[in-house]
């Protein structure tokens, strides 16, 4: 038995669905969906469950992490009720539901918060820097440091807790008792996923999306390395001086191109962007950009003189790092893939 | 009586002659007395043969035609009309059918099919020989027509008879005009209200002085028939003078001690003995309603136009049309019928429709404030296990419309809405997307699995295993539950049995063919229109008003009427008044007259439409038809069973 809560509709209309009440329930959309099958029928039950507002359902699902967003269910649907901007506005409200603090759920429904949570990191790295006395090889110095301190609290902090009760609403909560042998097993689909998103190529769109997507993952993971491991900015190798380069350049290269799409918005999956989907974009574009600068004027021998574009890649470095992948987009990356491993696992 | 005789055989392209030798019927059938001329022809429909057969008659002063073709259900009309441009009577026409019962029948046997066709021929040339000239029955029609039910679709077919030149007596009997649409709000698509709708055409017709409008009025009884129907009708006074005070008419009904269920507002509020019926009341002045009256006389020591000297009357009117305009009732549910009665919450949608309108601001029902609101649907139609299989049309689109119209109304209010599949056709479908947009829920069972209702401690809770759901039980626990009641038969149809009006399986009044004749009865000179018939909205009913309109202004226009000559007829000489036809009768058609001592049976020509069932149970065998008497079947008989 199950009780109807119609103030979901309220709610989830808060992270970007609108309309999928106008849905009548004639399935066109799972009919064309093509990732759609028997045991994985979505999107339809998905926006019959929001309309209910059957919040342990949707909880204790996948299948907003199965859609890959080709768009066909919307430019199908008979009544514009954007079936496919549903399941996108599901896995932002989940997002915001793993998260154990509560912040994603605040940045998505609020872009004041946002905004006030984007100025508060700019604010507090100028306040370091001036404490500093704008000292550029201190500032560089910590700057590196914090970008390895940033990934492990983070991981620990944020997302491996949020991995935690992502698990146990998909595994625990139903009680499905899964033996310890098949999780190592089953962490070749993990990886699988994580590194190819190969589950897009299912989809009937082009598949030059995919491979765009492709290019930006190792690209961001590259520069990522790169700064990180490599210490790109101090480094003296050639090897990594041009690896880092080609990276920065696939990065604002690839986000151009996102870019240009969402403004284009001639394809479903791109008309309908909320301010997270522009930030994660542009924020990964600035990054590039400024990662590439800092290099470039660090080789022209004009960096000394020119603080203020490291402080600038600093910023945006940290509120990438603080804000947008603990509580923001970049976790798609990891519950995608946790998804297909789970649902590897609850298959099993 | 020496007939001149033509005779066409035809071969319906290969249809007939593939399987039955035409030659051969035309060589036998040619020695048949009183035969002139006997023909084979390919097609006999063609326009070049039905020329043929005019100028044939014309030149051989032929006094009688058979045709030997298909069934006369495809083409009795055509060569009656042949005959008719030859100047021949065309009841002088008769009709072989050698194809469905000839050559399609027996295509296994062209021996046979050909000796059963040539039997065929002979008895139509048995009764072509004894056929007679008939002209066709000629009655006065009085122009002017009853339309019984001054509803929404009585009214609009009265003011398009009297645009029409046609005088109209408008009957209507409760004592305000508007049935049903009068107890409406706001209307889907117009947005006009019922109350706009009614004062529209009550104003157009109080204007007009063809049309007599009586109220309280009810038809007793009918003698006549088409043309000249005789209705008596008893009218009950108001007991109110034409000219009161209103303030005193205030007092009167402040001082009445008789409160009863206020019927307008579906019993869910009350009202005294003498009321007003607001918000429609037309005409404009209140009414006692004397069943329940005490006569305590209180009012009258208050208000002087109390008038209890006013005295029922009988008036008699005298049309050639009556049209049935009466309407229907709401579908009343069975005690505990999805909770009905069980709890003071479950209401009906007409109800649900009254309170929505009572209230302003807030909607408080029963000092309750109403949020959550279930509606089950099909409450009454569609009915798996009852009377009721029909759909009733307007409630699911009435339902919604209700709904959204609460929401407008009204803050903070969800929909639940308990479905069989939602029906709103048409135009209406908007309403459907506009009510979805508008967050209403929508759950669907089937027939087998209705939603189920629970009333604990008052408390109403709705559980369906919804079908949008995967068939997952889904619970709702409403303030208000709304039963989605459906169209039944006025329960006081009395009317019906005045003019013996046949109703269908339904009990709605049947009409004689549902597309092609959509507002005639079987009853000549009765139309019928509206929610009478059958479940219709608004537009619906008036658009088979004026279709009825029409239809009884086709049978008074003239001020005569055209009838088929095909009808019984009475030997007086052997007649002795048994009144065993009278019985046999389905249509009221014999009556018994004196003939000096004698008493005969006497046929009505404008009611008899010829059926022959007055015939085999007269023991005297007094009564023939006319065309089909014993004569001309024994004939026809004689010479089907004649050897070849």
């Amino acid at each position: 038995m199950a009780a109807v809560n119609t103030a979901f509709s309220r709610e989830l209309s808060k992270f970007g669905a609108f309309d999928f009440n106008a849905c009548y329930n004639c399935g066109n959309c799972t009919a064309v969906c093509s990732l759609s099958n028997e045991t994985d029928s979505f999107p339809r039950e998905m926006i019959r469950f929001s309309v209910l507002g059957l919040e342990d359902d949707i909880k204790g699902s996948l299948k907003p992490w199965l859609c890959y967003y080709c768009g066909e269910c919307t430019t199908h649907c008979p009544q514009q009720a954007e079936p496919g901007e549903l399941m996108m506005s599901l896995r932002r409200w989940l997002t915001s539901v793993y998260d154990w603090t509560g912040l994603s759920g605040l940045l998505y429904r609020s872009l004041t918060a946002t905004v006030a949570a984007m100025t508060a990191v700019a604010l507090g790295v100028l306040a370091y820097a001036f404490h500093e006395d704008l000292h550029l090889e201190k500032i560089m110095h910590t700057g590196h440091l914090f970008e390895m301190v940033a990934i492990a609290a983070v991981f620990s902090v944020i997302l491996l807790p949020n991995l935690v009760r992502m698990w146990y609403f998909i595994i625990l909560k139903p009680g499905l008792r899964i033996p310890v042998k098949k999780y190592i097993t089953s962490l070749a689909d993990l990886f699988i996923h994580m590194f190819t998103q190969k589950r897009t190529l299912g989809c009937d769109d082009s598949q030059v999306r995919w491979f765009e997507h492709l290019v930006l993952v190792f690209g961001y993971l590259g520069l990522l390395f790169t700064t990180v491991f490599l210490d790109w900015f101090s480094s003296d190798s050639a090897f990594v001086i041009t690896l880092g380069y080609v990276v920065s350049i696939i990065i604002f290269t690839v986000t151009i191109i996102f870019v240009g799409e969402r403004i284009a918005r001639k394809r479903e999956m791109n008309s309908k962007s909320q301010p997270s989907d522009w930030m994660f974009v542009v924020w990964l574009f600035l990054m590039g950009i400024s990662a590439f600068a800092v290099r470039l004027f660090s080789d022209l021998g004009i960096l000394e003189s020119n603080t203020w574009l490291y402080l600038t890649h600093l910023i945006i470095l940290a509120q990438w790092a603080l804000v947008i992948v603990p509580f923001g987009k970049w976790t798609h990356f990891l519950y995608r893939s946790f998804a297909m491993y789970f649902d590897k696992l609850k298959k099993s | 009586m020496n007939k001149r005789l033509g005779v066409y055989i035809c071969h319906c392209g290969g249809n007939i002659s593939d399987y039955v030798d035409v030659e051969k019927v035309k060589e036998s059938i040619e020695g048949e007395e009183g035969v002139f001329l006997a023909k084979t022809t390919m097609f006999a429909c063609s326009d070049a043969t039905q020329k043929e057969m005019v100028e044939d008659i014309r030149n051989n002063n032929l006094d009688g035609l058979v045709v030997a073709s298909c069934s006369p259900k495809l083409h009795l009309l055509t060569f009656r009309a042949v005959s008719e441009r030859a100047l021949l009577n065309k009841y002088n026409y008769v009709h072989a059918n050698i194809r469905e019962q000839g050559s399609w029948a027996h295509s296994d046997d062209k021996a046979g099919a050909t000796a059963k066709a040539i039997q065929l021929v002979r008895s139509a040339v048995a009764k072509v020989r004894l056929a007679r000239s008939l002209d066709p029955i000629i009655i006065p029609s009085k122009k002017a027509v009853a339309v019984i039910g001054a509803g929404v679709a009585g009214m609009r077919a009265a003011i398009e008879l009297s645009d029409m030149g046609c005088p109209v007596t408008l009957i209507e009997r409760e004592h305000f005009v508007g049935g049903r649409t009068s107890q409406w709000d706001i209307l889907f698509t117009t947005n006009q209200t019922g109350k706009e709708l009614v004062t529209k055409l009550y104003n157009d017709i109080a204007g007009r002085d063809n049309i007599t409008l009586i109220t309280g009025a009810e038809v007793i009884s009918n003698t006549g028939s088409i043309g000249d129907f005789v209705l008596k009708i008893r009218v009950t006074p108001r007991y109110i003078m034409d000219k009161c005070d209103e303030n005193n008419l205030a007092k009167a009904i402040e001082v009445c001690p008789v409160v009863v269920p206020d019927n307008f507002n579906f019993t869910i509020t009350s009202r005294k003995a003498i009321y007003h019926n607001f918000p429609s009341e037309y005409p404009h002045y209140p009414v006692i309603d004397i069943e329940n009256c005490t006569r305590c006389g209180e009012c009258e020591k208050v208000c002087k136009s109390v008038d209890f000297s006013q005295q029922e009357q009988i008036v008699e009117v005298n049309v050639g049309s009556v049209m049935m305009a009466t309407g229907f009732d709401p579908y009343t549910p069975g005690e505990g019928e999805f909770g009905y009665k069980l709890s003071d919450f479950a209401v009906t949608l007409p109800q649900f429709k009254r309170i929505t309108d009572l209230n302003e601001g807030r909607l408080v029902y029963k000092g309750k404030e109403i949020r959550n609101i279930a509606y089950i649907y099909c409450v009454g139609s569609r009915q798996s296990e009852g009377d009721n299989n029909y759909c009733s049309r307007y409630c699911c689109t009435s339902a919604i419309h209700a709904s959204l119209e609460a929401k407008r109304k009204f803050s903070n209010i969800s929909n639940f809405h308990f479905t069989r599949g939602v029906r709103t056709y048409g135009k209406q479908e908007l309403l459907y997307a506009e009510s979805l947009r508008m967050g209403d829920i929508y759950f669907q069972a089937y027939e087998e699995n209705p939603p189920s209702v629970d009333v604990n401690n008052g408390e109403i809770s709705v559980s369906i295993n919804d079908i949008m759901t995967g068939g997952r039980e889904i619970t709702v626990e409403p303030d208000l539950l709304v039963l989605v009641t459906g169209m039944v038969p006025r329960s006081d149809n009395s009317v019906a049995s005045i003019f013996k009006l046949p109703k269908g399986r339904d009990r709605f009044f049947n009409e004689i063919h549902m597309k092609l004749r959509p507002v005639e009865t079987v009853i000549d000179g009765i139309t019928i229109c509206g929610a009478c018939q059958g479940p219709k909205n608004i537009t619906e009913s008036v658009n088979s008003a004026l279709s009825a309109a029409a239809k009884s202004f086709s049978f008074v226009n003239k001020g005569q009427l055209a009838l088929e000559p095909i009808i019984a007829e009475v030997d007086k000489e052997t007649c002795n008044w048994c009144g065993k036809c009278q019985e046999a009768c389905p249509f009221d058609a014999v009556k018994m007259v004196k003939e000096g001592e004698k008493e005969v049976a006497v046929i009505n020509n404008s009611v008899c439409k010829g059926c022959g069932m007055c015939l085999p149970v007269c023991p005297v065998n007094a009564i023939d038809l006319i065309a089909f008497s014993d004569n001309e079947i024994e004939n026809m008989i004689d010479a089907l069973s004649s050897n070849i």
